[in-house]
């Protein structure tokens, strides 16, 4: 194949930026800027056919990496997935080495300001800034005045959001600095566009990201206010609702911290400490992610759930490190923005050398007259809160709403900030086969550390084609991009995390700091993966007989396996009791609509999504290919294509085979790449109590009665037993031998006896309390069942009394059904519950 | 009146829970603040269960605050503080006499005053006391143009006290100025808020101040113990010649030697007596007493 293409076939021929604006890859001559060179070359000469593939490839894999986001910050539950331009922006070095300096400045200015304010406040003073603006301003929290610093600083990881103007210089539109985001998705963007050009980006030049977070890492390690060769870090998140989450499970992966939430940690004795299943273990340095006002319920609002009490006290007396410094928030007001030029003279006698977009704030009367008179120049925001970050823009308004919002405006001046709208820099992207110009977002990032700051070579970029999408960083049209800055000579090649070969590796065995929540979390995806397995069984067994060659009247194991459906809550109850049934909608239909219902609360689409709920719950713990084995089985369950109204059977069956296969993959992860610490414990005390009860519940519903031998082959197929089954008795079903293999047989994986034999297995090991004497409740609960099992008789368990009755079986299964949830409760309440709930007394006085 | 007075107060916080407390952490601030007016000569901070760990620091607005955690398992707790304070009576020029109030505004916003810095803390909203259009509505009858500051805060504190309600159910402690302004009534706390924010919808500043009001026996009747109360009353920045002068609203009587201070702040959310947070506790029965005991000098 020739490796010339024509010229109607390069990516890039039909290409035209857009007027007014400036083009980050073509100069204006039409030239493709040096930066870009190596990219529009490689890019031309790929063609139209392999772009499509590459991108194409590249969102399958962007998909199956499991990123999402979540398009609006508030609502938690519009996450999407991170969509990427497979076109990466190229910054020459040269500019950006311009960039980085004034970076730098600015750093060291927000940590300037922001010391000031939490200290001497001279900037209020000498009235550098009109003294409302602090004092007024609701992130101002009095209790964070006067902290120590930590490691010299107060600001650790800053983020600036940045556009280009027209005449080709970047503009500051405002600043992260309480707990930036985006290090997460800017890894992934990397990560991803490296693999889409492999030698591109190592023939390039193209400077490596990694070496910064090595930089963030022995950061960290420094801020421990302990000698500690080994500090522990902890990234504090607000959980699984909050946008950050995703981000957050990621970045503790990367870079190997404990994911925590408030209720995992206690501050006693001073010292912040985390609850594991072993005990309190101290915390040394804490990568703060929760808002400022929600750190401390004594300190702060006492209804903060996302902190930890005691936690300011701990920070006061300087036991632990806490990064952002607490009250860092306060530095990233926007009404701060027209300020800092002053400040910078004020403080440096140095004039910023990165400009910020025009922005006032209306709160001094002259900005307010500047403003009503040129309103349409202008979009505003809230002039001291970042979050949510809606833009407010008179433009677009109706005459009445723009009406209102100049009362408002007038009412309480104080609230606003205006700025100016930057014609920002475009830049090429390929969509639905053309390739067009885009407007560009970055957000760069710095660290400081010993006094220094660096700057992370690159940064994140979102682009969108409309400016509506651009200024909303949550809004939906938007794409990720990767960000190059191009070197002129290579680069250091620095491309993963491993720790330096200096420092010799001390071998660890993961042991006891598992926090209980995540072991709660754990136990619970056990069970709900064993709960949906065995409802899929059973349903897929009594399906595949609603479209078999015979009539259901003349299936005697019809109306047991209803019974084991009613009995382990995929159904409804009434469905047991022939009279009832009459009343209720045909098994042909109410079957198929079973699988996509949650109208029963243990039913199988309810236990899927609480799976991969708790799945995404302890993202951070279960390997990559576990989550998106999780992510295929909840797409299983997604409502189907309906004919005539009705969910079709056929599909039911397809789509319950697939679900079983994904939950026999998933389960077979935990066996295979799951280390055997204690969160592999829990998972598998939650899986085998699960399946043991299931199969409990499922017997005491088919085989009690005395039976044919279609029930016994159903119910060896509903339990996964049939093959061993017949390998061993070949055609003969006989009550003893399969009551035999499903519950005493101690070789069988699916009987009772085999999950009761793990279970105390899992138990012995796990600490107690150190001055508990004797066997703890919930190991004599697991050895009492199991000791039933062991010895119960076959042979004794088949024989029917003169009433047809199984009376014996009956009963053991009866001790267990009820034996197994409470099994379940004891562990629960020694291990899993570690809180009491907690109260603030601060109103009651 | 004397010149001054000196008391011993004591102040038992005593919570008895239903459900044993495993942990608690907490946060007093009933240790009195020096001030102009006020000398503390001694402080002593009782807590029982003694705590496994305590410390002191002195928060943003210059109140001491003792922090501490008990962290074995209890089914009662008992704060008490006992402190001997000497207050000084304050000496006013005649009411009418004093600088019209836009002056004492103007100085501040201007800077011109030198205490402009100290004071402007004191002029916005706070957590509780957000300054809106009703308060300055309310506050122009007592507030006519170029009417002496003094003449005006002492007009307005016999207002709030003559036209709103003491009422202890009306509000909580949680209560914003607005809410209580709205339902005119409330207690000390409530009349305090909305004294605030009169006065700083004008653009003076105006502070919180927690403490105890000394109770007088009826004549010929002994004092009886614990009949003291915690009390709250209104700070005013009047200028730089008279500086902070107390308004009681509750009472509408001047502060003097019965008014005894502990903390000030932008409003009760500053300055909270005692701030908790246990694990466990079920339904916690809160009992408070206070005693101001006049103390005799020995001569």
């Amino acid at each position: 194949m020739s490796t010339t293409k024509t010229h109607e076939s390069a990516p890039f021929a039909a290409y035209r930026s857009a007027p007014g604006h400036y083009d980050e890859c073509f100069a204006a001559d039409g030239k493709p800027r040096k930066a870009f060179v190596p990219l529009v070359t490689h890019i031309n000469g790929m063609g139209r056919e392999s772009l499509e593939t590459l991108v194409t490839e590249g969102a399958a894999l962007a998909r199956e990496s499991g990123i999402t986001y979540n398009a609006l910050e508030d609502e938690g539950e519009l996450t999407r997935p991170w969509e990427l331009a497979f076109t990466p922006l190229a910054i020459p070095v040269e500019d950006w080495r311009h960039l980085e300096a004034g970076l730098r400045q600015r750093t060291r200015l927000l940590e300037a300001v922001l010391d000031d304010l939490l200290g001497p406040q001279r900037l209020l003073r000498e009235r550098i800034f009109p003294p409302e603006l602090i004092l007024r301003n609701p992130e101002f929290l009095r209790p964070y005045h006067g902290l120590p610093r930590v490691g010299g600083a107060r600001l650790h990881v800053v983020a600036t959001d940045l556009a280009r103007a027209p005449d080709g210089h970047w503009r500051v539109i405002g600043d992260r600095t309480r707990a930036p985001s985006g290090l997460g998705y800017l890894v992934e963007n990397r990560i991803i566009t490296s693999r889409a050009y492999p030698d591109l980006i190592h023939r390039s030049n193209v400077y490596r990201i990694a070496s910064f977070f090595m930089r963030l890492r022995q950061m960290f390690e420094t801020l421990s206010p302990r000698a500690s060769a080994n500090p522990r870090v902890a990234i504090l998140t607000p959980g699984q609702k909050s946008y950050r989450y995703f981000e957050d499970t990621f970045l503790a992966r990367y870079l190997g911290y404990t994911l925590v939430q408030g209720r995992d940690l206690a501050v006693r004795g001073g010292v912040l400490n985390l609850k594991t299943l072993g005990g309190l273990v101290p915390v040394d340095v804490l990568w703060r992610h929760i808002s400022d006002d929600q750190c401390d319920p004594l300190e702060l609002k006492p209804d903060a759930i996302e902190g930890v009490t005691g936690l300011v006290q701990a920070a006061r007396s300087g036991n632990v490190s806490i990064a952002n410094g607490l009250g860092s928030k306060l530095a990233q007001s926007p009404a701060l923005l027209p300020f800092f030029p002053a400040a910078s003279r004020f403080l440096f006698g140095e004039e910023l050398q990165l400009a910020t977009v025009e922005t006032h704030w209306c709160g001094q009367p002259d900005a307010l007259r500047l403003v009503l008179e040129g309103l349409d120049r202008f979009v505003f925001r809230s002039a001291f809160a970042v979050r949510g970050d809606r833009l407010i823009r008179p433009t677009l308004m109706s005459a009445e709403a723009r009406q209102e919002f100049i009362a408002s405006l007038r009412e309480q001046p104080y609230q606003f900030v205006a700025q100016e709208l930057v014609d920002r820099s475009t830049t090429p992207v390929w969509r639905d086969g053309k390739m067009e110009p885009w407007f560009v977002a970055l957000r760069s990032f710095q660290i400081q550390a010993n006094g220094a700051v660096e700057v992370l070579p690159g940064g994140l970029v979102r682009v969108s084609p409309t400016t509506q999408g651009i200024e909303n960083p949550h809004g939906s049209t938007q794409l990720g991009q990767d960000c190059w800055v191009m070197a002129d000579e290579p680069v250091d090649q620095t491309s993963t995390l491993l720790p330096s070969p200096h420092v010799p590796l001390r071998f660890v065995r993961g042991g006891a700091e598992l926090p209980s929540r995540v072991a709660e979390n754990l136990f619970w995806l056990g069970r709900y993966s064993e709960r949906a397995e065995s409802i899929a069984r059973v349903l897929r067994t009594t399906m595949v007989r609603l479209v078999g060659e015979q009539s259901v009247a003349n299936l005697p194991e019809m109306p047991r396996l209803i019974a084991a459906l009613a009995a382990i809550g995929q159904i409804e109850p009434d469905y047991a009791v022939k009279e009832l049934r009459k009343a209720l909608p045909s098994l042909d239909d109410a079957l198929p609509e079973s699988l996509y219902t949650i109208d029963q609360q243990r039913g199988l689409s309810p236990t899927v999504a609480a799976l991969t709920d708790k799945a995404m719950a302890v993202r951070d713990r279960i390997s990559l290919d576990a989550y998106r084995i999780v992510q295929q089985i909840g797409q299983e369950l997604a409502a189907p294509v309906r004919i005539r109204g009705r969910a079709d059977t056929r599909t039911a069956i397809n789509r319950l085979t697939r679900l079983i296969s994904g939950l026999l993959a998933f389960s077979g992860i935990g066996q295979e790449s799951f280390t055997r610490t204690l969160g592999w414990r829990f998972l598998q005390l939650g899986r085998r109590i699960e399946r043991a009860w299931q199969t409990a519940e499922v017997l005491r519903a088919t085989l009690v009665e005395t039976d044919e031998r279609q029930v016994l082959e159903a119910v060896l197929e509903a339990t996964d037993s049939i093959m061993t089954y017949r390998s061993r008795y070949l055609l003969r079903l006989e009550a003893d031998a399969t009551i035999d293999l499903l519950v005493t047989d101690e070789t069988n994986p699916r009987s009772i006896r085999f999950q009761l034999e793990r279970i105390t297995e899992v138990l012995e090991p796990l600490p107690v309390e150190p001055d508990e004497v004797g066997v703890p409740y919930e190991r004599r609960l697991a050895f009492d069942l199991l000791h039933r099992v062991r010895m119960a008789q076959p042979a004794l368990l088949a024989k029917a009394e003169s009433s047809g009755r199984r009376v014996a079986f009956d009963h053991l299964l009866e001790i267990l059904t009820e034996g197994l949830p409470e099994l379940s409760n004891a562990i629960t309440a020694r291990y899993l519950i570690h809180t009491l709930p907690s109260q603030a007394l601060t109103g009651q006085l | 009146m004397p010149d001054s007075s000196r008391y011993r107060i004591t102040h038992r916080t005593h919570y008895r829970y239903s459900e044993p407390v495993a942990i608690c952490q907490n946060q007093v601030m009933m240790i009195p603040r020096e001030l102009p007016r006020v000398r503390c000569q001694r402080t002593e901070v009782k807590i029982s269960p003694t705590p496994g760990q305590s410390s002191a620091h002195v928060d943003y607005f210059g109140n001491p605050v003792q922090s501490f955690a008990i962290d074995m398992a209890h089914r009662e707790l008992s704060v008490v503080v006992t402190s001997e304070v000497a207050v000084i009576a304050t000496q006013f020029p005649p009411a009418d006499q004093t600088a019209p109030w836009e002056l004492v505004r103007d100085a501040v916003t201007s800077g011109s005053d030198p205490n402009w810095f100290a004071v402007e803390e004191f002029r916005y909203g706070s957590p509780l006391v957000t300054s809106g259009g009703a308060f300055a509505d309310y506050a122009s009858a007592s507030f006519p143009d170029g009417v002496p500051i003094l003449k005006a805060g002492f007009d307005l504190t016999r207002r709030i006290h003559k036209e709103f309600r003491y009422d202890v159910n009306a509000t909580k402690v949680e209560t914003t100025a607005e809410e209580a302004l709205r339902l005119r009534a409330g207690v000390c706390q409530d009349f305090a808020h909305i004294q605030i924010a009169c006065f700083r919808s004008l653009g003076l500043p105006a502070r919180y101040v927690s403490g105890y009001l000394r109770t007088l026996p009826p004549p010929g009747k002994p004092r009886l113990v614990g009949a003291d109360q915690s009390h709250a009353w209104v700070s005013l920045y009047a200028g730089q010649q008279l500086g902070w002068v107390d308004f009681d609203p509750t009472n509408a009587c001047l502060v003097s030697t019965d008014h005894v201070p502990i903390s000030v702040g932008r409003d009760y959310y500053d300055v909270a007596p005692m701030r908790g947070v246990v694990l466990g506790g079920g339904t916690p029965a809160l009992t408070v007493s206070v005693d101001v005991v006049p103390v005799v000098e020995s001569p």
